[in-house]
C-alpha cells in the first residue's frame, strides 16, 4: 500500500476514522431508530412523512430489507475498515513513535466503538481486522467480537494521553482520550454486566480529575458547552450543511420541522418520556422543544401541517387506541439560527460526563456500595436541581434493587434522547416489560435484523425470527 | 466503335493503347474511336475498369469493332482493412463498404448518420436531435454493459468518434464486423471497426479537380405529440379535484409545442481541389456546416480544414499526410425545455399582459427556461498523421511509419441571469461554470508488408508494433455574483470569487477514460491459391496500462477461410453465376473501453474531521471504495459464416452472413458485503457477465440499365439481432441483475440488455368486487390500473416488478431504390425497426400536477367503461412505471427521397464547367411508427437507460435543396 507511508499521511487515515462519526448513516441509519425503537420517542416529522419507512421502528414492525438497517451495519463498517487502515500501516511509517502510539490508540479506540454497536445491534458479525477483507465470510460468534472490543479499548487505554495531557494542542480537542477509553469500557462491562469491571473503569474516568459537570445542565448540550468539562467524546461538527465541510446531519434530522426551518422533526419526545420526568425538573424544559417556545430570541412555530396535539396513526399491540403525540423536538440537538445550516453545527455528544457518573453509580451499586454509588447519583441530581432546593432531592435509598431503579430512572431523564435509552432497557432485561405494548417481543427484538441484501449476499441465516 | 459484350450498348471511355507505345485514345460518348497507328501491324489493347481488357491485332483494317466483357474479378473493389488493402474477391472477412455519393445523402454532423438503414448490421440511432448530437452506433448488437461503440481508424489513425469529419471528404467507409476482420485491432476490435479512408488526389489528374458544393435545409418537427389542450384538460382535471376550473370554456389554451419548436436552417457548403502530379497528390477540403435547432438557442457550427497530400520521392518512397482541423461551436438548450414543454400546463399563458413570464407550475415555463439558459461548447479538434513508405526487394516488401495525432480542446461556459418567474424558477444571484478540457493522444504505428505471387500461390502478411498515450486534463470552476449579465463579463475576476463546485465529480482532474497507454504487435497472413481458396490468419498482443502487471497483456487470434467456389471449373458453364464465395471467420477481440480506475482502491481525501473549539476542518484521507486488481479484458468471440453471390451479370449480387458474437468476462459493478467497509449500497467491479449476439445479415442489391437509357437500382438489407444476458455472476456470491438509471430497466440472465422493468399491468378494477378479490396497494379505487402479483404474495409491492420488453430491435432494415434518366436522378431510402419496445417514460412519475396525453380523455366511467385508460387522477399508481407505458418502437421511415438534375454536358461546356447537378431532397420525410412520442429512434450509450423517453429532444423533418459543381 501506498498510503498512509508519511507521519502526515498518518495523522489524515486517523481523521477519517473520526469523519465516520459525521457520515449521516453512522447515527442509526440516518433516522433516530434507536430511540424511536425505546419508550422515549416516536417517529416524528409530520404524519406521513416517512411513515412506511421510520414508522415502523417504533412499532416494531420493520423488516430487514428497510434501507437504515443496512446504512447504519454498513457505514459501521466503513468506519471499521478505516480504523484498520491506521492500523494495518501506520506501524510501518517512520515517524514520532509517541505519536504512532497514540494514532494506533485512537484508531483501536475507533475500531471498538463502532464493534460495539455492531455487536449489540446484530449480535454474530463478522470479525474484520484487515483493511481488505476477503469475501463470503460467515458471521463470527459475538464473543469473538466482544474479545476484540475489549482489546481494542484496553489498548488505547494504555496507549492513550489524558484530556489535560500536556502533549494535546488546542487543535486536538475532540479526539478520543484514556478518558474516552474508560468511558466506554465502564459501558461495554455494563452492557455485559461486567459490574466490577465497569465500577473500576468509571471510576477510572471518575478519578482521573479530567472532567466535571458543565454549571447546567442545559449548557451540556448547548454550543457553549461544545468540547467543555462534561464532554468525555463528542463528535465536532461545523455549521455547513454537507460531511466534506464539517456538518452533521444528526442534528438536521431531528431539527425543527416547518418554522424556523431547521430540519425534519424525526424523533419526536412522547409522553411518556415527557410525564416521567419528576414535577418541577428543570431538565425536561431543556430535553423538549415544544411549539411557542422562544429558544434564544426564536420563536418555534413548528409544522404548521401538524396539529399541535394528535393521536398518531400507527398501530401498537398495547395501545388499541393510538398513542397520543404532541408536536415538540428534540432540544438537545438545537442550536441557535434559523437555518438549515447551522443545525449541521450540533456536535453530537457520545459520551458525557453525567453518564460515566451514572455508570458508576449503577455499578458501584449493583457491588454493594450504594452509598459510594449515591453520592454519584445526587452529584447529577444536583447539577440538574440548580439554585432551586426544593425540587430533584438528594437520593437516600440504599436498597440495591430499589436504587437501581431509582439510577435507571435518572438516566432516563438525564440521558433523554442520547441514544443510550433502548440499549439500556434490553441490558437490564426490561424491554420485553417497558416495550411489549409498542410491539417488541423478547425472541425477536433484542437484536437487529441482519440487513437481507447482506444475509443474502453471503449465504448467512438471519437472526432469530427474522 | 466499342460495345457491352452483354447489351451491345457503347461504351463511352474505353481507352485503346498501341501496344508498345505511349499512343492512345479513348472512346467517344458513342464509344467510337479514331486513332493512328502508323504502317506496322499493330495490337490494339482496349481497357476500360471492370472489363477484361481485350487485345486485337490489326493488319490491314481501318475498322476494329470490339465487344468488351464484364470482369468478375476486377469488378470487385479494393477493400480497406486493418492495416492494408485487399481485392474484394479475396476477402474472408465481412466487411461492408459504403462510399462516394452516399455518404453525403443526409445533412447531418457525424458521416455515421450516412450508415443508417444503409450497412446490414450496423445501427446508426440518434441520442437527440439536437444540433451536434453524436449518435448512438452499434455494430452487430449490443455487446456489453460498458461502452459497446466501434472504433473508427481515419487514414490509419484510431479515433472513438468522426464528429470532426465532413462527409464531403470521406472517399470510404468500411465497417468491419466479423473477427476476422477487427482481430487486427485486438483490444479495440470487440464492438466492430469503422475505417474510413478520406479523399485525395488521383494520379493522373493533371489539373486538379475543384468541386464546389452548397446545400440549404430547413428543418421542421415531424409531428407534435397528442396533449391534452386548455378545455379538456381543465375537464380532466375536474374529475379528480372538482370545481379547479369552474368555466372550463373560458380557460386559456396554450399550445406549448406551438411555442418552443420552429422551423430553422442547415447550411452546408463544401470546397475541394484534387489532383496529382508524377510527384505529388494533393486534396484540399474546406467545410462550412451550420445546423440551427428547432428549439430556440440551439446550435451547431463547425469548420472543416482537410489537407492530404502524398510526396513521391522516387519509385520506391514516399510520404504524406493526412490532416483535419475542426473548429466547433455548440450551443445548447436548456436541458428541462423539450421536457418542460410536454409537461407545461396548456392553461397558463406563456406571458402576462406585461409581456412577463408567467410562472407555469410544477415544471416551470418552458420559454423561460430557454431564455435565461446560456450554454455553449466551443472547441478544437485536429486529427491526422505524417507517414513514410518504403517498397523493397522487387516491391515484395512495404515499410509504412506513421506518427497520427488526435487533440482536441474545448471548454464549455454557462452563465444563468438573475430572474424571477415563480418561487421555482429563479435564480437571486447570477451564476457562471466553466470548463476546460484537453485531450491528445499520440499514436506511432509500424508495419512491414509483404506481397507476392508464387506460382498459383499469393501470399500477404503484415507485421506492426505500434505504441499509444493518451493524456487529458479538466477544470471545472463556478462563480456567483458577476457585476454584468452581458456576454462581455462572462469572466472570472475580483469581486466574483471562484468556487469549487460541491459535486461528485472532481473539479479538477483527469478523464480516466483519456488517461492511458498501450503496446501492441500485430500479425497477419493471408494465403490464397488460385484465387481459389483463401485462408487468413491475424493475431494481435496488446499491452495496455489499463491493467495490473499480471494482467496487462492479452492476445486476440483469429482465422478465416473462404472459397471462391466461381473460379471452380464444374461452375464455368454456368452463366447466369458470375460469383460466389463461401466465407467463414473465427477470432477473439477485446473491449479495453472500460473505466479501468476500478483495479485500484483509491484513496478519498476531504474525508475530514473536525476538532478544537473554533470549527476548525482538519483534512482527513483514507481508502475509498476497494478495487478489483483481478480485472481482466472483456473478450468477445465471435464466428461468422457469410456467402457472396452475383447473377446475371452481376446486375444481381447477394451477400448474406450468419454471425455469433459471446462476450465474457464483462465488467460489471455488483454489491459487495458491507462488512467490506466500503459504505452502503458500494459496488465493487467484478468480470462478471456475459452476452450473446446472434443473428443474419442479408444485403442483396438489383442494379441495370434499360433499353431506353433508364437506369434503376434496387437494395434492400436487413439485420436480425438476438440479444441475451447468459451471466450475470460476481462477488461472494450471485447478484442477478443489473438496475438501470432510477431502476427503469433491468438486466436479467436470459432476456436482453436493458429490459424494461416496472409492474404488468392487467386492466382496471371495474367495480368493488374485483377490487375486493385481488391484491392492490394503498389508494387504489375503482376505475384504477390492476397490477399483476408477480410473486403470488397477495400483495402488490416493489417484488412484483417485471420485464416489460426490450429496448433492443430484432431487426434493422432499409431499402433504397434510385432511377436515373437523362441527367434526372431520383432516389429513395426507407429505413426501419422492428421488435423493440420504448419507455414513454416522460408521462410517468407525477408527483404534482402536469399537462397529459390526450389519449387519457378515454377514461374509465364506470364499469365496463374502459380497461385500459384508468379513471381520472392527478398521478399516483396509475402513473407508476408499468406495461402501460411501454409502447411499441417499432418504425418504417422514409429516410430520404432525392430529385437531381445533372444539366447537359453541352450547356457546362459552355459555362467552362465540367459537371454540375442540382437537387431537392427531404430527409426524415415520413415515419410510420405507434409511438405517441417524437420519435421511437432514442438511443443513450448507456445501455441501461435506452429507449427511454425522457423527453428528448425531437429528430426534425429536414428539407433541402443544393448545387454540386465540378470544375
Amino acid at each position: 500500500a501506498n498510503f498512509p507511508t508519511s507521519a502526515s499521511d498518518a495523522e489524515q487515515a486517523v481523521n477519517a476514522i473520526y469523519n465516520t462519526l459525521r457520515v449521516p448513516e453512522y447515527s442509526f441509519g440516518l433516522y433516530p431508530i434507536l430511540d424511536i425503537m425505546s419508550d422515549d420517542a416516536h417517529k416524528g416529522s409530520n404524519l406521513t412523512d416517512q411513515r412506511a419507512i421510520v414508522g415502523p421502528y417504533d412499532n416494531f414492525t420493520h423488516v430487514g430489507t428497510e434501507a437504515s438497517i443496512k446504512n447504519w451495519y454498513s457505514t459501521l463498517y466503513q468506519g471499521v475498515k478505516r480504523a484498520n487502515v491506521v492500523i494495518e500501516n501506520v506501524p510501518n511509517i517512520v515517524m514520532d513513535e509517541t505519536l504512532r502510539a497514540r494514532y494506533l490508540a485512537e484508531a483501536h479506540l475507533l475500531r471498538g466503538l463502532f464493534y460495539l454497536d455492531l455487536v449489540r445491534a446484530w449480535g454474530d458479525v463478522p470479525k474484520i481486522t484487515t483493511v481488505v477483507a476477503p469475501l463470503g465470510l460467515p458471521r463470527s460468534a459475538a464473543s469473538e467480537i466482544y474479545t476484540l472490543i475489549e482489546e481494542d479499548l484496553t489498548f488505547a487505554r494504555d496507549n492513550l494521553w489524558e484530556r489535560h495531557d500536556e502533549r494535546w494542542s488546542a487543535n486536538d480537542l475532540g479526539r478520543v482520550t484514556i478518558g474516552t477509553a474508560n468511558a466506554l469500557l465502564a459501558r461495554y462491562y455494563l452492557w455485559l454486566g461486567n459490574f466490577p469491571q465497569a465500577e473500576v473503569a468509571a471510576l477510572a474516568v471518575i478519578n482521573s480529575h479530567q472532567y466535571d459537570l458543565a454549571a447546567s445542565f442545559g449548557e451540556a448540550h448547548s454550543e457553549a458547552g461544545e468540547q467543555g468539562v462534561e464532554s468525555v467524546f463528542e463528535i465536532g461538527s461545523i455549521r455547513q450543511e454537507g460531511l466534506p465541510i464539517g456538518g452533521n446531519q444528526y442534528g438536521n434530522v431531528q431539527g425543527v420541522r416547518g418554522i424556523p426551518n431547521r430540519g425534519w422533526g424525526f424523533n419526536r419526545p412522547s409522553f411518556d418520556l415527557i410525564n416521567s420526568f419528576e414535577p418541577g425538573d428543570p431538565r425536561l424544559d431543556s430535553t423538549v422543544l415544544d411549539v411557542g417556545e422562544w429558544q434564544d430570541g426564536i420563536k418555534i412555530v413548528g409544522d404548521t401541517d401538524t396539529p399541535e396535539a394528535y393521536t398518531n396513526s400507527l398501530v401498537y399491540p398495547g395501545f388499541p387506541n393510538g398513542i397520543g403525540e404532541k408536536e415538540c423536538y428534540n432540544q438537545k440537538v438545537w442550536t441557535p439560527g434559523t437555518n438549515v445550516p447551522a443545525q449541521f453545527g450540533y456536535n453530537r455528544r457520545l459520551v458525557r460526563y453525567a453518564d460515566v457518573l451514572l455508570m458508576a453509580a449503577e455499578a458501584l451499586n449493583k457491588n454493594g456500595k450504594p452509598d459510594d454509588a449515591l453520592d454519584y447519583l445526587n452529584e447529577v441530581r444536583a447539577r440538574a436541581r440548580g439554585e432551586n432546593p426544593t425540587i430533584l432531592l438528594d437520593i437516600t435509598e440504599t436498597n440495591e434493587d430499589a436504587l437501581n431503579e431509582i439510577i435507571l430512572h435518572e438516566r432516563r431523564v438525564e440521558l433523554a434522547l442520547e441514544g443510550l435509552r433502548f440499549w439500556d432497557l434490553i441490558r437490564t432485561n426490561k424491554a420485553a416489560t417497558v416495550l411489549a405494548p409498542y410491539g417488541y417481543r423478547a425472541d425477536k427484538h433484542n437484536l437487529l435484523a441482519i440487513p437481507q441484501t447482506e444475509a443474502d449476499l453471503n449465504g448467512w441465516l438471519n437472526n432469530p425470527n427474522w | 466503335t466499342v460495345t457491352d459484350a452483354v447489351d451491345g450498348s457503347p461504351m463511352p471511355g474505353v481507352n485503346v493503347i498501341v501496344q508498345g507505345t505511349s499512343r492512345g485514345t479513348a472512346t467517344d460518348a458513342e464509344g467510337n474511336y479514331s486513332l493512328d497507328i502508323g504502317q506496322e501491324e499493330a495490337t490494339l489493347t482496349f481497357t476500360l475498369v471492370g472489363y477484361k481488357s481485350q487485345s486485337v491485332a490489326v493488319s490491314t483494317q481501318t475498322v476494329v469493332d470490339v465487344a468488351l466483357e464484364g470482369d468478375v474479378t476486377t469488378l470487385d473493389d479494393i477493400v480497406v482493412i486493418g492495416y492494408g488493402v485487399v481485392k474484394k474477391s479475396d476477402l474472408t472477412g465481412s466487411v461492408s463498404s459504403v462510399r462516394g455519393a452516399d455518404l453525403t445523402k443526409v445533412p447531418a454532423v457525424s458521416p455515421m448518420q450516412a450508415l443508417q438503414g444503409r450497412v446490414p448490421g450496423v445501427q446508426v440511432v440518434s441520442t437527440t436531435g439536437a444540433p451536434g448530437a453524436a449518435p448512438v452506433v452499434r455494430i452487430r448488437g449490443q455487446g456489453t454493459f460498458n461502452d459497446s461503440s466501434p472504433i473508427y481508424v481515419v487514414d490509419g489513425v484510431i479515433v472513438q468518434d468522426v464528429d470532426f469529419l465532413n462527409s464531403g471528404d470521406i472517399e470510404s467507409m468500411e465497417v468491419l464486423k466479423d473477427a476476422s476482420s477487427t482481430a487486427i485491432y485486438g483490444a479495440r476490435g470487440a464492438n466492430g471497426v469503422v475505417m474510413i479512408t478520406t479523399k485525395r488526389g488521383k494520379p493522373g489528374q493533371e489539373y486538379p479537380t475543384i468541386s464546389l458544393s452548397a446545400e440549404y435545409s430547413v428543418q421542421q418537427l415531424q409531428n407534435k405529440i397528442d396533449l391534452l389542450n386548455g378545455r379538456d384538460f381543465a375537464t380532466y382535471v375536474n374529475q379528480f379535484a372538482p370545481g379547479s376550473y369552474n368555466n372550463v370554456d373560458v380557460v386559456p389554451n396554450t399550445d406549448w409545442q406551438e411555442l418552443v419548436f420552429g422551423t430553422a436552417p442547415i447550411q452546408n457548403y463544401q470546397f475541394s481541389a484534387a489532383g496529382a502530379s508524377a510527384k505529388i497528390q494533393y486534396y484540399i477540403g474546406l467545410g462550412y456546416f451550420k445546423q440551427e435547432g428547432i428549439v430556440e438557442k440551439s446550435a451547431y457550427e463547425r469548420i472543416t480544414i482537410k489537407l492530404n497530400n502524398t510526396f513521391h520521392l522516387s519509385k520506391n518512397v514516399r510520404f504524406g499526410n493526412n490532416f483535419t482541423i475542426t473548429p466547433y461551436k455548440q450551443t445548447n438548450t436548456g436541458g428541462n425545455a423539450v421536457f418542460a414543454t410536454y409537461r407545461a400546463l396548456p392553461v397558463v399563458t406563456p406571458r402576462n399582459p406585461d409581456g412577463n413570464f408567467n410562472a407555469v407550475p410544477n415544471v416551470g415555463n418552458p420559454l423561460a427556461d430557454i431564455e435565461y439558459t446560456n450554454s455553449s461548447d466551443r472547441g478544437i479538434r485536429g486529427v491526422g498523421n505524417l507517414f513514410g513508405e518504403v517498397n523493397f526487394l522487387d516491391n515484395a516488401f512495404t515499410f509504412r511509419t506513421s506518427v497520427g495525432v488526435d487533440a482536441k480542446y474545448f471548454k464549455n461556459r454557462a452563465f444563468t441571469p438573475v430572474f424571477f418567474v415563480s418561487p421555482q424558477q429563479q435564480r437571486s444571484q447570477n451564476l457562471l461554470i466553466k470548463k476546460f478540457e484537453d485531450q491528445a493522444t499520440v499514436l506511432w504505428e509500424n508495419t512491414l508488408n509483404f506481397q507476392k505471387n508464387f506460382g498459383d500461390h499469393h501470399i500477404d502478411a503484415l507485421a506492426g508494433f505500434t505504441m499509444q498515450n493518451t493524456t487529458s486534463e479538466f477544470l471545472r470552476l463556478q462563480s456567483q455574483n458577476i457585476l454584468r449579465d452581458d456576454e462581455d463579463f462572462w469572466y472570472f475576476n475580483q469581486g466574483s470569487p471562484i468556487t469549487i463546485i460541491d459535486s461528485e465529480k472532481d473539479e479538477n482532474g483527469a478523464d480516466p477514460k483519456y488517461n492511458y497507454s498501450m503496446i501492441s504487435y500485430l500479425f497477419r497472413a493471408n494465403y490464397t491459391y488460385k484465387g481459389k481458396y483463401l485462408f487468413t490468419a491475424s493475431f494481435r498482443r496488446d499491452g495496455s496500462s489499463k491493467f495490473t502487471d499480471i494482467n496487462r497483456y492479452a492476445d486476440f487470434p483469429s482465422m478465416a477461410v473462404g472459397w471462391n467456389i466461381i473460379e471452380e471449373p464444374f461452375l464455368q458453364d454456368v452463366t447466369f453465376l458470375d460469383n460466389l464465395k463461401l466465407r467463414a471467420s473465427w477470432g477473439k477481440t477485446g473491449n479495453e473501453k472500460i473505466e479501468y480506475l476500478k483495479i485500484y482502491s483509491l484513496v478519498d481525501n476531504g474525508v475530514n474531521a473536525v476538532f478544537g473549539q473554533g470549527d476548525r476542518l482538519f483534512s482527513g484521507a483514507t481508502y475509498g471504495i476497494t478495487g478489483n486488481p483481478d480485472l481482466i479484458w472483456e473478450t468477445t468471440t465471435q464466428t461468422d459464416v457469410g456467402i457472396e453471390a452475383g447473377f446475371f451479370n452481376n446486375r444481381l449480387k447477394v451477400e448474406m452472413d450468419y454471425y455469433r458474437r459471446i462476450t465474457s468476462d464483462i465488467l460489471i459493478p455488483l454489491e459487495v458485503p458491507g462488512y467490506l467497509g466500503n459504505g452502503s449500497g458500494a459496488q465493487i467491479t467484478f468480470n462478471a457477465g456475459e452476452i450473446l449476439n446472434r443473428g443474419f445479415e442479408f444485403n442483396v442489391g438489383w442494379e441495370s440499365k434499360l433499353d431506353n437509357g433508364l437506369g434503376y437500382r434496387l437494395g434492400a438489407v436487413g439485420t436480425t439481432i438476438h440479444n441475451e444476458v447468459l451471466k450475470i455472476q460476481g462477488g461472494g456470491s450471485v447478484s442477478g441483475q443489473l438496475l438501470g438509471p432510477n431502476s427503469i430497466t433491468r438486466s436479467i440472465v436470459g432476456e436482453s440488455i436493458g429490459s424494461f422493468y416496472g409492474y404488468q399491468v392487467d386492466g382496471l378494477f371495474q367495480n368493488q368486487g374485483e377490487l375486493n378479490a385481488y391484491p392492490h396497494m394503498d389508494n387504489v379505487g375503482v376505475g384504477d390500473v390492476r397490477f399483476v402479483n408477480i410473486n403470488n404474495d397477495n400483495k402488490i409491492d416493489d417484488s412484483d416488478r417485471t420485464s416489460l420488453g426490450s429496448p433492443i430491435p430484432t431487426m434493422l432494415y432499409g431499402i433504397s431504390l434510385g432511377l436515373d434518366f437523362k441527367g434526372f436522378d431520383f432516389g429513395l431510402d426507407f429505413q426501419g425497426e422492428s421488435g423493440a419496445e420504448i419507455m414513454n417514460y416522460k408521462e410517468t412519475v407525477r408527483p404534482d400536477l402536469y399537462n397529459f396525453e390526450a389519449h387519457v380523455m378515454d377514461y374509465w366511467r364506470g364499469e365496463g367503461t374502459s380497461n385500459s385508460e384508468p379513471r381520472p387522477s392527478e398521478g399516483g399508481v396509475n402513473f407508476l412505471p408499468s406495461s402501460r407505458f411501454v409502447q411499441s418502437a417499432n418504425f418504417f421511415r422514409l429516410r430520404n427521397l432525392t430529385l437531381g438534375y445533372t444539366v447537359p454536358k453541352s450547356i457546362t461546356d459552355r459555362l467552362a464547367v465540367k459537371a454540375a447537378r442540382v437537387y431537392i431532397r427531404g430527409t426524415n420525410v415520413f415515419t410510420a411508427k405507434s409511438f405517441t412520442g417524437y420519435s421511437p429512434e432514442i438511443a443513450n450509450e448507456n445501455p441501461l437507460d435506452s429507449k427511454v423517453d425522457r423527453g428528448t429532444y425531437p429528430i426534425a423533418s429536414i428539407y433541402s435543396c443544393g448545387l454540386n459543381l465540378t470544375f
